[in-house]
């Protein structure tokens, strides 16, 4: 009986053609202040007609003495994902855990309980979404951590967070309406902590429809109702954010991307501005009949919040043999920085050029040589290679 | 110039509610600009309250966990938290 189960669950996957897809994408480098780092991406794709098995695996390794001193050097994840179709309704359990292999990255614990030493997580999670009558679309979606965190003496502090959410949303006449809700609570029983907020949001979305060729726009406006504390016990303050994206192209080979951003808080009565933000960024393709066509793009973001960031950045790549082509990177950015003794804010400006190479979509070899020039206690400037490669070999029917 | 009129309408509406809003700017949560995310993790990787975690492809920060220290901000490489 519990064969012919078996067999009957196991005949849809058998009935429909299955394909493998395989990838695998690495990056390394070096320079004086973060030597070695290097990250390997590898990843697998069995796909039927009504399901897709996903497994991925990533490996990370990095040194500690970059400016920002970092937590987790080097670790490995690993993520299987199932997707099931069964009509309107997509079915989707992941299982996702973290091993940390570098020396004991440190945790500071809330409630002023200290450090405690990260050795990894299981994450497992399950999502159901539907899709109703073509307009309509429903969503649930669960996710628990069970974090391996330890304290000196090898006790274990029982860290489990849970994080639910779920919604809906309509699309009438351009418009797309949708609710959504989460609720996420982090506990500890070993430091006695417990934690929980919640958030509601109602957002509004359109894209019209009745624009001059070319054009796009995109603006959505969301309220967010919080409930829960901030690190400081006050109440985390409810959210308006409204956000309008443009995109006009002006001649077929130049197009222009300018998003604006504007977020408002309403905090114990007192309504402020919590952030506005503004980007653009101009893409001139060109050379487009060749293996790889050719593109620059300039673009510029400024954003003012309780901080201010600033960046510009001019990436080019431009094609001039085969899969062969010469790659400029030139990148200004102002951000806060945590560096003891600097001025508040980090200037930095990082510029090299550097060479790729594509096959098709089967392979993609690139690396740079970049300079960086970092205004902190004084003007630091070092240099730096990057490399990479991807691999995907393509689709194999079975 | 019809359509670029259209966007400044907007704009401006924008810039006039922003105006009407008293107080200074300050933010009781940073913002993670998920168009610009790829999902790297670089952030998780430096930050220490472990607040930060990559979902679906997405940096997603726990407003209950973060104590502005900013470290992803300046780590983020794609300018995506602020």
């Amino acid at each position: 009986m519990i064969r012919k189960t078996f067999s009957l669950l196991l005949l849809p996957a058998l009935v429909f053609a299955v394909s493998l897809d395989g990838w695998m994408d690495v990056q390394t480098g070096g320079d004086s202040l973060s030597p070695e780092p290097g990250r390997l991406e590898l990843g697998g794709m069995l796909r039927s007609e009504n399901w897709t098995l996903i497994l991925e695996e990533q490996y990370s390794h990095e040194d500690s003495s970059g400016i920002v001193p970092r937590i987790l050097n080097t670790y490995s994840q690993t993520d299987i994902d199932l997707i099931v179709h069964v009509g309107p309704v997509t079915i989707n359990p992941d299982l996702c855990w973290t091993v940390d292999l570098g020396d004991k990255p440190e945790l500071v614990l809330p409630v002023q309980a200290g450090v405690a030493y990260r050795e990894g997580f299981i994450r497992p999670g399950l999502s159901l979404e539907a899709n109703l009558f073509e307009v309509g679309h429903l969503f649930v979606k669960g996710l628990y951590w069970n974090r391996d965190l330890r304290q000196d003496d090898d006790s274990d502090l029982a860290w489990t967070e849970t994080r639910i959410s779920a919604g809906q949303s309509y699309e009438v006449s351009g418009f797309t309406i949708s609710m959504s809700g989460l609720y996420h609570k982090t506990n500890s029983d070993f430091i006695d902590y417990e934690s929980a907020w919640g958030r509601l949001d109602i957002a509004l979305s359109t894209v019209p429809q009745s624009l001059p060729a070319n054009m796009f726009i995109n603006g959505d406006v969301t309220y967010s109702f919080y409930d829960g504390s901030d690190f400081n016990d006050h109440d985390i303050a409810d959210r308006l954010t409204s956000r309008v994206r443009l995109v006009q192209m002006i001649i077929p080979s130049v197009s222009v991307n300018t998003t604006f951003e504007s977020v408002i808080d309403f905090d114990d009565g007192v309504t402020r501005s919590a952030c506005t933000s503004a980007e653009s960024r101009i893409l001139y393709h060109f050379m487009r009949s060749r293996e790889v066509p050719s593109v620059i793009t300039l673009s510029g973001k400024l954003s003012t919040s309780s901080i201010r960031t600033e960046r510009a950045v001019l990436f080019s790549r431009i094609n001039f043999y085969r899969g062969l082509s010469i790659l400029l990177n030139a990148e200004a950015r102002c951000t806060p920085t945590m560096v003891a003794g600097a001025s508040a804010t980090r200037k930095r400006i990082i510029f090299g050029p550097g060479l790729e190479y594509q096959l098709g979509t089967t392979l993609r070899v690139w690396g740079i040589i970049e300079q960086e020039r970092t205004d902190l206690e004084e003007v630091e400037v070092w240099w730096r290679v990057r490399t990479g490669l991807e691999f995907y070999p393509g689709s194999l029917s079975l | 110039m019809t359509q670029y009129a259209k966007f400044f309408v907007i704009l401006a509406a924008v810039l006039i509610l922003l105006s009407a809003c008293k107080g200074p700017v300050e933010s009781t949560q940073l913002i993670v600009d998920t168009d610009a995310c790829t999902g790297c993790g670089e952030c998780v990787e430096v930050f220490p309250y472990g607040s930060i975690e990559v979902i679906d492809g997405d940096a997603v920060i726990d407003p209950s966990l973060c104590h502005f220290c900013y470290r992803c901000v300046e780590q983020c490489p794609e300018g995506a938290i602020y």
